[in-house]
């Protein structure tokens, strides 16, 4: 199975070689500024696997575990494409929102919970957990 | 239409270099899950509150693009060019719609709850959409004239 996408403007798109190793949708307060409200939602590739094509822009941040977190948009329309921590290199956290449909991917775990807004409609059947998850591991390629 | 008391509000992009007041209250709050929202928000609906435009006033460096909606309005959507947070929404044609401000961009951003849902048509499966709000399959019924 591969996936491609795209930014809101078309300036980016993305190649995606192969199966996410997780997604989930994340309520941390840094999320939400960056995502217009509600949370991202992210499907965690190997690194190797994803493949970028045009122009990006860049920030990065401390996040509460201490790790810096990158993250990656289009310069041109602000859309998110993917972030990394540097706790783990050897994945890329890809924005579902960009992936063309239709993709079949689907958030498996709600994480930071604990900084959702009141308003916020978690589905309950979605593993959840109020902070940080344990780390994703990537199979033996 | 402002209360005396109205804002200020106030609110930032997550690096900090863009910052906003409000002094306004919020005239509605709805989400939008057109697919072009999904893409700038990281495969959520935009949370949006809505203002006089001519209430809002923004600091720092925006990076502004203008797109067709899928409404058919031209729309314009500022982001931070630092760190490339979702600012707000304007339709530039036609005028006189309130100014979307993106929630997660508030200080409090449980100053209003959504009132709406709009663009449920666009909506992935999985989305939990709020059933106690009104859904509207396409844009909002226009009859706010606020």
């Amino acid at each position: 199975m591969s996936y491609t996408g795209r930014c809101a403007c078309g300036d980016v798109a993305v190649d995606i070689a192969g199966e996410p190793i997780q997604t989930r949708q994340c309520w941390c307060r840094q999320c939400q500024r960056i995502a217009a409200g509600g949370p991202t939602h992210n499907a965690i590739f190997r690194a190797g696997d994803v493949a970028v094509d045009g122009p990006l822009a860049v920030d990065s941040y401390r996040a509460a575990s201490g790790n810096t977190l990158t993250k990656w948009f289009c310069p041109t329309c602000g859309s998110h494409i993917y972030a990394q921590s540097s706790a783990r290199p050897e994945l890329k956290t890809v924005r579902l929102g960009i992936l063309d449909d239709p993709h079949g991917l689907r958030p498996q775990m709600a994480i930071w919970t604990d900084d959702a807004p009141v308003w916020a409609l978690i589905d309950p059947t979605m593993e959840r957990y109020p902070q940080q998850p344990p780390s994703p591991v990537a199979p033996n390629a | 239409m402002s209360a005396p008391d109205a804002g200020p509000h106030t609110g930032q992009c997550l690096c900090g270099q863009v910052r906003f007041t409000v002094s306004a209250e919020p005239v509605g709050a709805r989400m939008c899950w057109c697919r072009d929202c999904q893409r700038i928000a990281s495969g959520s609906a935009t949370v949006n509150v809505l203002f006089p435009e001519e209430a809002v006033r923004y600091e720092g460096e925006i990076g502004r693009i203008e797109m067709i909606a899928d409404s058919g309005n031209r729309v314009e959507r500022g982001f931070c060019t630092g760190c490339g947070a979702q600012m707000y929404s304007k339709t530039v044609e036609p005028a006189g719609l309130p100014m979307r401000v993106r929630a997660g961009t508030l200080d409090d951003p449980e100053l209003m709850a959504p009132t709406a849902i709009i663009w449920t048509s666009s909506a992935p499966s999985w989305a939990v959409l709020d059933p106690r709000l009104p859904h509207h399959p396409k844009g909002p019924t226009p009859r706010n004239p606020k």
